[in-house]
This record gives C-alpha cells, sequence and structure tokens, in this order.
C-alpha cells in the first residue's frame, strides 16, 4: 500500500511510456491497452487514458485507424507513428541512463 | 417505481433508470468541465460515451433491457474520474480528489437576475442571492428606497434590470449564488461544509445548531441548482421535454409571456406611483382613505392588493413561459396561487378573531363599493 500511494507521482510519469510500449507491440484498441496495463503497477481507467490517448495523437505519438468488429460499433485502432516511435526509443534510453545512474549512486 | 430514461449512445439506444440517467449526466458533465477547452473534447467525450455503451451492453439481456443505478455506479466507478490537462498536473487521480476537497478556490460570485425567484425581473432575487441575503428584505429597502426618494428608485430598478444579465445557464445560475454547479465540486463542498461543521464547538452549543440549519439550507439550495441544471440545460441526447409543443403554441406563448411581462412591470410601476401619491397628497387617483384609517393600513391594503394581482399575473406568465419552452412550470405553481390561498386564510383568521379588523374590513368593502359606484355610475346588487 505504502508504494503504491507514494509513487503514484511517479507511475503516472510513466503511463505514457507505458502506452507507447504497448502501442509499439501491436495495433490495439482502448479496451485492449487497459487490459494489458490491468494486473500491472500502472492499471488506469477510461477516464485517465482516453484524455491521454487523445494528447499523444494531438502530439502525433499514435494514430489510429477504424476497424469494424464482428460485434458492434467500429473501434479505433491505435498505432505507434515514426515520431512515437522516436519517442519510445528516447524515453527507453533516458530510463535506462536513469536506472544506470541511481545505481551508480548507490555505491 | 421508477421512471426509463432513453438514451443516445453514438447512435444506439440505451435504457437507464432515472437515478442512473442522473449519475451518467453528471458523470459527463464533470468529464466536459474536466476536459475544459481541450481541442479534442468532442472525441474524448464521445470516446467514453461509447466505453459506457459497450459497459451498459454486458449488463443487459433479452430479458433484461434496463440498466439500474446500482449498475451505472459500477460502470462509472471503472471508467474513473476523467483527468484533463487542470486535473493531470494537479497530482494523482486520489492526490487531486484530496487537494480539491481541501477547498481550492471559491466560486466565483457575479450578479444575475433569477427569473426562478423573480416578483417582476429577477434583480432584488439576484442580489439577494449574491449578498445571501433573504430577497424579500432587498425588496422591502428596495420599496422604501422608492417612497423616500419619490420614485428615483423605481427608475434605478428599471435600469438595473436591463443591465444585470439574468441568469440562464446552470453555471450562471451557480454564480449568482456562488455555489458550485458540477456533482464533484457539490460533494467537494458538502465534505468541507460538514466537516466545518462537526471540527469545532461541542454539539451542544446553540452555535453549532445554527450551522447545521445553514449546512442545511446550503444542501437545499444546491439540489435546487441542480433540478435547475436538468431542467434549463437538456442533454443533447436525453429525451425531448414533456410533450412536443407546436410551433402555434410557442408563438403564443411567447407573446403572452411578453404582455404579462409588460403588465407586470406596468403594475408595478402603478403600485410604486399609488403608493408615492397616496405618501404626499393622501389620496390615489380619487380615491382617498376613508377618514380614521391611518395611513399605514392604506399601505398595506395597497401592498396586498398589488401582491394578490402581481402574484395572478406572474402565474400567468409562468403558464406563457411554459408555453413556450414546452418545459413543465413547477416554478411557478407556489408562486401566485399558493401566496392567495395564504393570503385569504391569513385575511379569515382576522376577519374572524379580530373584532377591530372585521370592522375594518366591512368598512373596506363599503368604502371600495361606493367608489365604484360613484365612479362608474353603475348600482351594484342590493345596494
Amino acid at each position: 500500500m505504502g508504494a503504491e500511494e507514494n509513487f503514484a507521482g511517479i507511475r503516472k510519469g510513466l503511463l505514457e511510456f507505458a502506452i507507447l510500449r504497448i502501442v509499439a507491440g501491436q495495433l490495439v484498441y482502448a479496451a485492449d491497452i487497459l487490459q494489458r496495463l490491468g494486473p500491472t503497477p500502472f492499471a488506469t481507467q477510461e477516464g485517465t487514458l482516453y484524455p491521454l490517448l487523445s494528447k499523444m495523437r494531438r502530439e502525433e505519438l499514435v494514430d489510429y485507424q477504424w476497424v469494424e468488429s464482428g460485434a458492434g460499433p467500429p473501434r479505433k485502432y491505435y498505432r505507434l507513428t515514426d515520431k512515437g516511435q522516436t519517442r519510445l526509443n528516447d524515453l527507453s534510453a533516458y530510463w535506462t541512463n536513469l536506472n544506470h545512474t541511481l545505481d551508480e549512486l548507490g555505491r | 417505481m421508477e421512471r426509463v430514461v432513453t438514451i443516445n449512445l453514438n447512435g444506439n439506444p440505451y435504457q437507464l433508470d432515472e437515478s442512473a440517467y442522473d449519475a451518467l449526466r453528471a458523470y459527463l458533465d464533470a468529464a466536459a468541465k474536466a476536459l475544459g477547452d481541450n481541442p479534442d473534447k468532442a472525441e474524448i467525450i464521445h470516446d467514453l460515451e461509447q466505453a459506457i455503451a459497450d459497459k451498459c451492453a454486458s449488463y443487459l439481456s433479452p430479458a433484461k433491457t434496463v440498466v439500474s443505478q446500482g449498475e451505472m455506479s459500477k460502470i462509472l466507478q471503472e471508467m474513473g474520474p476523467v483527468e484533463g490537462e487542470a486535473t493531470a498536473n494537479a497530482g494523482t487521480a486520489d492526490g487531486g480528489a484530496k487537494s480539491s476537497e481541501s477547498g481550492g478556490p471559491a466560486p466565483k460570485k457575479r450578479i444575475y437576475r433569477i427569473a426562478e425567484d423573480a416578483k417582476i425581473a429577477g434583480v432584488c432575487a439576484g442580489i439577494g442571492a449574491y449578498f445571501n441575503i433573504d430577497p424579500n428584505i432587498i425588496r422591502l429597502l428596495f420599496i422604501i428606497l422608492t417612497v423616500v426618494t419619490h420614485g428615483f428608485f423605481a427608475l434605478v430598478y428599471v435600469v438595473m434590470m436591463f443591465v444585470i444579465p439574468s441568469a440562464i445557464t446552470s453555471e450562471e445560475w451557480a454564480a449568482a449564488h456562488g455555489i458550485p454547479f458540477n456533482a464533484q465540486e457539490v460533494i467537494d463542498e458538502a465534505k468541507r461544509h460538514y466537516r466545518d461543521f462537526t471540527a469545532d464547538g461541542p454539539p451542544w452549543s446553540g452555535n453549532w445548531k445554527w450551522r447545521r440549519r445553514e449546512w442545511k439550507r446550503a444542501m437545499r439550495d444546491r439540489a435546487r441548482a441542480f433540478r435547475f441544471y436538468w431542467r434549463y440545460a437538456p442533454p443533447t441526447a436525453a429525451a425531448p421535454p414533456t410533450g412536443p409543443v407546436s410551433a402555434l403554441v410557442r408563438h403564443f406563448g411567447g407573446l403572452f409571456a411578453f404582455v404579462f411581462a409588460i403588465v407586470g412591470a406596468a403594475l408595478l410601476i402603478g403600485f410604486i406611483v399609488s403608493i408615492i401619491s397616496l405618501v404626499s397628497t393622501g389620496a390615489v387617483l380619487n380615491w382617498a382613505p376613508p377618514v380614521g384609517v391611518p395611513l399605514w393600513v392604506a399601505i398595506l391594503v395597497l401592498c396586498i392588493a398589488f401582491g394578490v394581482i402581481n402574484g395572478l399575473v406572474h402565474t400567468l406568465r409562468g403558464i406563457s413561459v411554459s408555453m413556450m419552452t414546452g418545459y413543465p412550470s413547477w416554478r411557478y405553481h407556489d408562486g401566485g396561487f399558493g401566496g392567495l390561498v395564504v393570503l385569504v386564510i391569513v385575511g379569515w383568521i382576522f376577519y374572524t378573531y379580530v373584532p377591530e379588523a372585521h370592522n375594518w374590513m366591512l368598512l373596506t368593502w363599503m368604502q371600495l363599493r361606493m367608489w365604484f359606484e360613484t365612479t362608474f355610475n353603475v348600482h351594484a346588487i342590493n345596494g
């Protein structure tokens, strides 16, 4: 519980990173993303995800296309754009760097 | 028994019971507010509606066609609060809720005319709401000032009528009272008030009682704000107003609403002129109060007469407005006839139990009849 509450800010900051990772792997729609995040510490809800996805789309990190679904209305499937791929690479490198630094500091 | 509301979520009809609908409405409004001027607001709301629709579908089957309130609140719980740019910066979801609970800036307060509580144009009601005073006190002040200044304040009123905007949307209504208007703000406010009045002071002190009353009153105001909201900001996806209103009826309603508004204003001016003339010359038109009737009684009679006639005009105006808009005129029903009934009961009690009042009323009646007969040169039945 302590970690859950105390590090909410960190998780929040990294949520975009996590979403980029998921979207990079495959074509997904919003419910898929929620499902993938569900069991992780990044578990989130529509109320948070949708505004964030729209922001990422505005920043041209992700893009979506409408795909007809067997049941119900067509769904928005998200994929990574080139810019998103660059951002993901940058973030990954930065994250590794951060981890490395933190490990070094402890010595 | 609950009413069922059919809503349209992205082109698919869903049936909700009324409280479920209210919850959904509050959620979507809070979402719209949180998103603020986000350029993708419409799209995000659209997506949210779609997600809610999907979740609703999972609760429904051929045997079960209506989403209940319990199910809806579960769905909305799953959706989570919508985070806009503003709330996202404030911290995490739970952190954000905490910070807003501990009192953000007080809602902005502005003067509006409040047609809902209006006797004439809602100026006094608006001022009363702004200063948190009973509007009747403001009205009395206005009348006294009008008399003292020989009618100057009636002019002030007319000017204010045009200068002060009317509270039309729920935001404006809330701003007029300086109270929050969306669900989250209402809840936060309620919590804060509750804490305030439980935090300090022993429960047996008179102060506490007063505080509790204040709190209850404040809650009632909020409930009214909400009713007002549902009534005047009908959601696009919701059921249309009760019963279709034909264009003809609407035009007639509009015409009559206008006419009655004018009549009401004319009445007020006539009333003020009468008071002034009564005070300065001791007579209204050609009628002077009978000898022995003190001035204040004459003024009281004038006030009561004005109250009765104005109440009737107000009610008619309310009916016209409801004809025009198609919304039931619940807010006018206690205005005119209710006041009349109270007046009649009070009058009857006085008439029965206070001999002086009894005599005085008889005398007034005689005077009135005499005046009527002489003025119009007719003879009343059984003269």
